[in-house]
């Protein structure tokens, strides 16, 4: 069975091509063109991604979250234009699983969502891989052990647990927040500073050229993103 | 508008007196009358249409008038500046000579005076003014407006001085006159009888310098009266033993009576001319200050702070908010604790006239309420409110006042006027502006544009015919046209945030490193042709910025070296630390910079060879608004070895984050 995909949008030529791109790609596509109508249509016909646009007619594109969220947990990924990186993260922080700026490619949009349907696939949420591969790096979880080719990289307890929490989301846009809560706890969150310190160690331990990281991307004013071998140029 | 300003100070402007040419004078005088006499020649003056004056000749004996007959002469030149005439004060003694002077300086025709009602005394000696006037005024007419019927009250010959304050006076004068007898009952049997006089005489001089014009008149009379009582022989009587004294007293009587009202007349020129410097320089004072100003704040703060320090007041000047409302907008807050007080300012507002205590308009409140008057519309009034209570401002100062206030008008019309000149030049620079951008930006939007049409028109027309490899090339060239397209409209938003100083800084702890990478990754596609090579220390110290914007510079510098290189040259981007600041310079091998443009490629659509390359020429200029909003310096310059390379600072803040590994390390055990 194809995947549901519910897209809310309100530009009839952005909703245009995208049925255009996404039903050759073997994804059912429903539209709905306000918030209300998508809200409606996900309870109706439970999508496996939602599609959210945030310059909607009727409500602010963080209320479809909030709501949609109060019941489900189906992948939202958000389109949103340049120059709104606090409304992004806003909207990450309230529920959405990732984003996509505007203009952008299909290679994009789909290596999104393929990222989000395999988090939210069967059998996903339990299940715990213990090795891991980037490129030439391999991550062992069980034995806490990093390998960059055949070398061992020795990682600090803080930049492991770094590395993991990436590795858990992988694919997908992390938020500051999130990787400062969930690294070195709640009170810890506006400390962005120790986070940029970390990463840039991080990359110049695993990274080849770390001015131009191939694997620990950084998403400008939002957070971070581990490489996905799902998304490989994106 | 008729200045009450010209009151002060009387304009003397020689104009030939041409026939068919009519200028009334009307000559006020300290009585209510002025008020009727004063209508009466301006229906003349308007039935003729005539310029029209009105005069009134400060005697020594204003300042014997009392407050009330001071405050009518003053408020009869208001009145007259307001219909319409050029009010004049002028300082004389003889009023009838006075006037025909101003009359004949200025081509006066018509003369306007009242029916004269006191000085019966003045008539019987054949001395009255309009007497005077009709037997002096040669060509000129002289008209003699009665009273229409009332029974006019002559001008309280109040004095000038309280009741309390003349007894003492006289009692300083009589007390004078005996330590001068006691002096001269010591120098007796010394001095002859003439030199006794002359001890009475200087006597008289000095209480006629230093007390008011009666006491000084009493001392002289008195002072005849001891010395013949005294120090004349027949002695402790009036009666003469000679014939001669009578001579010798009535000399003295005669000079020191005439010592005494010299002397009180000087006093009175200088006092007037006192009154006046201080006016004067008050007005320059007042003219200086507001003129090196250009804020409305600064402007009304600077007036009501002086005009507070010269009347020893507090002062407000308040303006409307709303169209029923004053708001005190400089100077003394003032509680509203009386409402009459907020009615008055009001009164004063609507109707352009002054008001409040002292002024015989609304005068039960505390305060002065003066209208300021620019582009002769009432803007605003201006509170003044004693410190010493219950003081009020004599005639005077209340037309000192109105001169100072219509200089603080004439001052804050000035400033709207340049304000307004500012505005509207700085409009027009905008719409210039506009204008450029437009027709740069439509050209480089028509660009990106036609080429992605061309293309999905090829690739629709040719769907059975064309290869799948040129397919794949049109389309690619469409998307990346497409993101060309998605720059641009990013660099003009961006352009239009920062120069509406919309843009709100997120300056955060930056590491440089990453800044750069990001702005490497967005260009990725198109750096294919050119290498880039990154030299960074890796001790770099952090930043604090705003990353999306830098981020943006280094696109910018990046695409315009792109732009301007032919394919394959290398790209270099280094940093290091120079002093306070971090420098980051970004190089190519390029062709350079034409020599002498390395400033003007900042500007604000500036092409190299207009047409040639695309981009609207906004590039650079966001760089340098973005660097200069981060306290940094961007600069070009060709390289020695050839190229171009872009240079710009950032400087190091204090309380960076330090790159030490184990700093919060251990964060999640604490």
């Amino acid at each position: 069975m194809n995947p549901v995909i519910l897209l809310i949008e309100d530009d009839p030529q952005i909703r245009r091509f995208l049925r255009a791109s996404l039903v050759t790609q073997g994804y059912d596509l429903i539209e709905a063109g306000t918030g209300r109508e998508g809200l409606a249509l996900a309870a109706s016909r439970v999508p496996d991604v939602v599609l959210l646009d945030l310059g909607l007619p009727d409500m602010e594109g963080i209320e479809v979250i909030k709501q949609l969220r109060a019941w489900s947990g189906v992948p939202i990924i958000i389109l949103s234009a340049r120059g709104q990186e606090r409304d992004k993260v806003a909207n990450l922080d309230a529920g959405a699983d990732d984003y996509l700026t505007k203009p952008f490619g299909v290679g994009e949009l789909i290596a999104r969502m393929r990222v989000a349907l395999r988090r939210a696939g069967p059998g996903e949420e339990g299940k715990q891989e213990t090795l891991h591969h980037l490129g030439n790096i391999r991550v062992d979880a069980e034995r806490r052990l990093v390998f960059r080719g055949q070398e061992e990289v020795h990682l600090t307890p803080i930049e492991y647990k770094l590395l993991s929490v990436l590795l858990k989301h992988r694919g997908k846009v992390v938020t500051h927040r999130q990787l400062l809560k969930e690294v070195w706890g709640p009170s810890y969150i506006e400390e962005n500073s120790y986070l940029r310190i970390f990463i840039l160690n991080l990359r110049r331990k695993l990274e080849d050229d770390p001015t131009r990281p191939q694997y620990l991307l950084t998403e400008p004013g939002v957070g971070y993103r581990l490489r996905d071998e799902l998304a490989p140029f994106f | 508008m008729p200045d009450p300003a010209l009151g002060v100070t009387p304009p003397i402007q020689q104009e030939p007196r041409t026939t068919g040419d009519e200028r009334l004078l009307v000559c006020l005088d300290p009585s209510p009358f002025s008020i009727p006499l004063i209508r009466a020649t301006k229906r003349m003056a308007d039935a003729q249409q005539a310029k029209w004056y009105a005069l009134y000749v400060e005697t020594p004996s204003h300042d014997r008038l009392s407050p009330e007959n001071q405050e009518q002469v003053a408020q009869a030149l208001y009145l007259a500046a307001k219909l319409g005439a050029q009010a004049v004060k002028v300082s004389g003694f003889r009023i009838g000579d006075e006037i025909l002077a101003f009359a004949r300086e200025n081509g006066v025709s018509k003369i306007f005076v009242g029916k004269p009602y006191a000085r019966r005394w003045r008539r019987f000696l054949g001395t009255s003014l309009v007497d005077h006037l009709i037997w002096n005024c040669g060509p000129i007419d002289v008209f003699v407006i009665s009273g229409e019927g009332e029974e006019e009250a002559p001008p309280a010959a109040a004095p000038g001085l309280k009741p309390r304050r003349l007894l003492r006076e006289y009692l300083l004068a009589a007390g004078a006159v005996i330590l001068c007898t006691g002096l001269a009952w010591i120098l007796f049997p010394y001095l002859a009888l003439r030199n006794l006089a002359m001890i009475y005489l200087l006597t008289v001089v000095i209480i006629s310098s230093l007390l008011a014009r009666g006491p000084a008149l009493f001392s002289s009379f008195f002072s005849v009266a001891v010395f013949a009582f005294f120090f004349v022989p027949k002695y402790y009587s009036f009666a003469l033993a000679d014939s001669e004294y009578a001579v010798t007293l009535a000399v003295m009587l005669l000079v020191s009576t005439l010592v005494s009202g010299l002397t009180t007349t000087i006093r009175h020129k200088a006092r007037v001319a006192r009154e006046q410097e201080r006016q004067t320089a008050a007005l320059y004072e007042m003219s200086q200050n507001l003129t090196a100003i250009n804020s409305l704040e600064e402007l009304l703060k600077v007036a009501a702070e002086q005009i507070s320090r010269i009347f020893d007041s507090r002062v407000a000047i308040l303006m409307p908010k709303t169209e029923e409302k004053l708001e005190i907008r400089a100077g003394h807050p003032f509680a509203d604790e009386d409402v009459r007080e907020g009615m008055v300012a009001k009164w004063a507002f609507k109707h352009g006239h002054l008001a409040g205590a002292g002024t015989g308009t609304l005068s039960a409140v505390k305060s002065i309420y003066l209208p300021l008057i620019a582009s002769q519309h009432v803007i605003g009034v201006l509170r003044l409110e004693p410190r010493q209570p219950g003081r009020v401002l004599d005639a005077n100062s209340l037309r000192l006042l109105e001169a100072l206030g219509s200089q603080v008008g004439l001052a804050i019309e000035h400033e709207n006027l340049s304000r307004q000149a500012q505005a509207a030049q700085l409009q027009m620079e905008a719409e210039q502006m506009r204008n450029t951008l437009l027709s740069s930006v439509s050209h480089d939007l028509r660009t990106p544009l036609t080429v992605i049409a061309g293309s999905a028109s090829s690739l629709l027309e040719g769907e059975k015919s064309l290869d799948s490899l040129t397919k794949h090339e049109l389309a690619q060239t469409i998307y990346e046209e497409a993101k060309r397209l998605d720059r641009l409209v990013h660099n003009l938003l961006e352009m239009s945030r920062l120069q509406s100083g919309e843009a709100m800084f997120n300056k955060e702890w930056y590491v440089l490193e990453e800044v750069i990478g990001c702005a490497l990754a967005q260009l990725d596609p198109q750096l294919h042709d050119h290498p880039v090579s990154i030299n960074l220390p890796t001790d770099l110290p952090l930043v604090k910025i705003d990353a999306l914007l830098l981020e943006r510079v280094v696109i910018n510098l990046l695409e315009n070296s792109l732009k301007y290189t032919p394919p394959g040259t290398r790209l270099e981007i280094s940093g290091r630390v120079e002093g306070r600041e971090l420098l980051v310079a970004v190089a190519d091998q390029g062709p350079g910079l034409p020599p002498g443009e390395e400033e003007r490629i900042f500007e604000k659509f500036y092409q190299v060879a207009p047409g040639s390359a695309r981009g609207a020429g906004l590039g650079l200029t966001i760089c340098r608004s973005i660097i200069e909003a981060h306290g940094g310096r961007i600069w070009a310059a060709n390289r020695p070895e050839g190229g171009a390379v872009f240079s710009f600072t950032i400087p190091l803040g204090e309380g960076a984050p330090l790159l030490v590994k184990n700093l919060p390390e251990n964060a999640e055990e604490t």
